[in-house]
């Protein structure tokens, strides 16, 4: 599985983090941080995350 | 399943055509809606798109144009005839169904008393941020602003960033009130340095005007503000009374959903119908509750995963749905403040800052009823509130009876 972030339409709202926190986290400045190798065995939850992104930065590949 | 007409064209309505395509439904489907616009996404209208950083095209709910849709734009659903299974539209034509997706919306709640003609808006709409540009831009540099909820603080950020000059108007005091007390305040304080007046704890008696445009409002407490132009932000009313002879259970408006977002008929039987699925602002579901019953969400999120839901349990039928589980969540941005919040702040009995520094502008306030989490607010401290989310999770599944089981 791929996950890509689109860092300049990413505005750290954080939903995806609510939805898959092992993989998508926000930092001290409320920037997103990905774990992809955590996504293994996830791609529902993933996936779910993406969809959850308000601003459509999150895109996913393979499973 | 055949055709499945979905009524309103807004994120939940383009979210249950998505997942009904995604789920194979290779029928007819028909959106109902009575606004002329492409479906366009609601947060940025009073942000982004009002101060200018994003356009109109930036706005469009992406994806909408590839559903495979029958469109039917600019014309009102106006009944629900659920025993010979139509959708009554305003132009007299009627759509047969199989199932329907209820998702009409919410409208600005209009101002009880008179108005003046001109220069008194509400917004909700795209086209009411037209309106409020329009007036801007035609040389508008002061505003009252009636309602200091979410819609009024985002209005008041936006215009005061426009060089505008803004009062705000809140008769029950604070800025933001359903997100607690410390927030409350470190969002007044925050409008304070942009420079927007507060009036807090006094309302509005009525509003002067010349020739049918505002030029004053007046308030309770005998203050007069002149002003060229207001915007009444009181919050929104479902947009269900075209569904008033349907049979459907509406209370206070909202239509009433079971767990599965399958429509309750009224009349005191509530048995849901497995043809009328439900989504968005307008929908009360069970499966959202505090501790005294359901709760009706009006946010971007409950309205995305609520259409998806619907649709899929739609086509599934009510033996095979699955029961709506969505922790709540909010964003909104206002004076450079990230808010974000988790679960049902507001329903709470006790509120407890558990992190950031209030004076600082940063704040995570936790809201407990009984002793239990039922919500957590954050300005400028969103990295802890995925833990917040978690511990509503584990705390639901004990009131439900089932041990969260840590994944």
């Amino acid at each position: 599985m791929k996950i890509t972030v689109d860092h300049g339409l990413c505005d750290g709202l954080g939903q995806c983090a609510l939805v898959a926190p092992e993989v998508f986290a926000l930092d001290d400045e409320e920037r997103l941080v990905v774990a992809p190798e955590a996504a293994r065995g996830s791609a529902g939850k993933v996936a779910a995350a993406a969809r959850a992104c308000p601003v459509r930065a999150i895109s996913v590949e393979g499973s | 399943m055949r055709e499945v007409v979905v009524v309103g064209a807004g994120l939940a309505g383009v979210r249950a055509g998505e997942s009904l395509r995604a789920q194979g439904f290779a029928g007819r489907l028909t959106v109902v809606s009575d606004e002329r616009e492409l479906p366009y996404d609601r947060p940025p209208l009073t942000k982004q798109l009002l101060s200018g950083t994003m356009t109109e095209a930036d706005v469009r709910l992406a994806g909408a144009e590839d559903l495979g849709a029958r469109w039917v734009r600019g014309t009102a659903a106006v009944g629900l005839d659920r025993e010979r299974r139509r959708v009554r539209l305003a132009d007299g034509a009627e759509l047969p169904y199989d199932g329907v997706v209820l998702a009409p919306g919410a409208k600005a709640r209009a101002w009880s008393g008179a108005v003046p003609r001109a220069g008194v808006l509400t917004v909700r709409g795209l086209d009411d941020v037209r309106r409020l540009r329009a007036e801007v831009d035609g040389g508008a540099r002061e505003v009252v602003i009636v309602g200091a909820g979410f819609v009024g603080v985002e209005l008041a950020s936006s215009l005061s960033g426009l060089g505008v000059r803004v009062t705000l108007v809140e008769p029950f005091g604070r800025p933001l009130r359903a997100l607690g007390g410390t927030v409350s305040g470190v969002v007044a304080e925050a409008a304070g340095r942009a420079g927007v007046v507060l009036r807090l704890g006094t309302g509005v008696r009525g509003f002067r005007d010349d020739g049918g445009r505002v030029v004053a409002v007046e308030l309770v407490d005998g203050s007069v503000l002149p002003t060229p132009l207001v915007v009444v932000a009181i919050g929104m009313v479902p947009a269900t009374d075209w569904l008033a002879e349907s049979g459907l259970a509406l209370p206070s408006g909202r239509i009433h959903c079971d767990e599965r977002l399958f429509a309750r008929s009224g009349g005191g039987s509530g048995a849901p119908d497995p043809r009328v699925v439900v989504a968005g602002d307008a929908a009360c579901c069970d499966a959202v509750r505090a501790a005294d019953g359901p709760v009706a969400l009006e946010h971007w999120s409950n309205a995305a995963a609520q259409g998806e839901l619907a649709a899929r349990n739609l086509l599934a039928g009510p033996a095979a749905a699955e029961p709506y589980d969505h922790v709540p969540s909010f964003w909104t941005t206002a004076f450079g403040l990230r808010i974000k919040s988790v679960g049902l702040p507001g329903t709470g009995d006790r509120t407890v800052a558990e992190a950031g520094d209030p004076a600082g502008g940063a704040v995570l306030e936790a809201h407990y009823r009984d002793g239990r989490l039922v919500g957590a607010v954050s300005v400028e401290q969103g990295r802890l509130l995925s833990a917040y989310a978690r511990r509503l999770r584990g705390e639901r599944m004990i009131a439900s009876g089932t041990e969260p089981s840590g994944t």
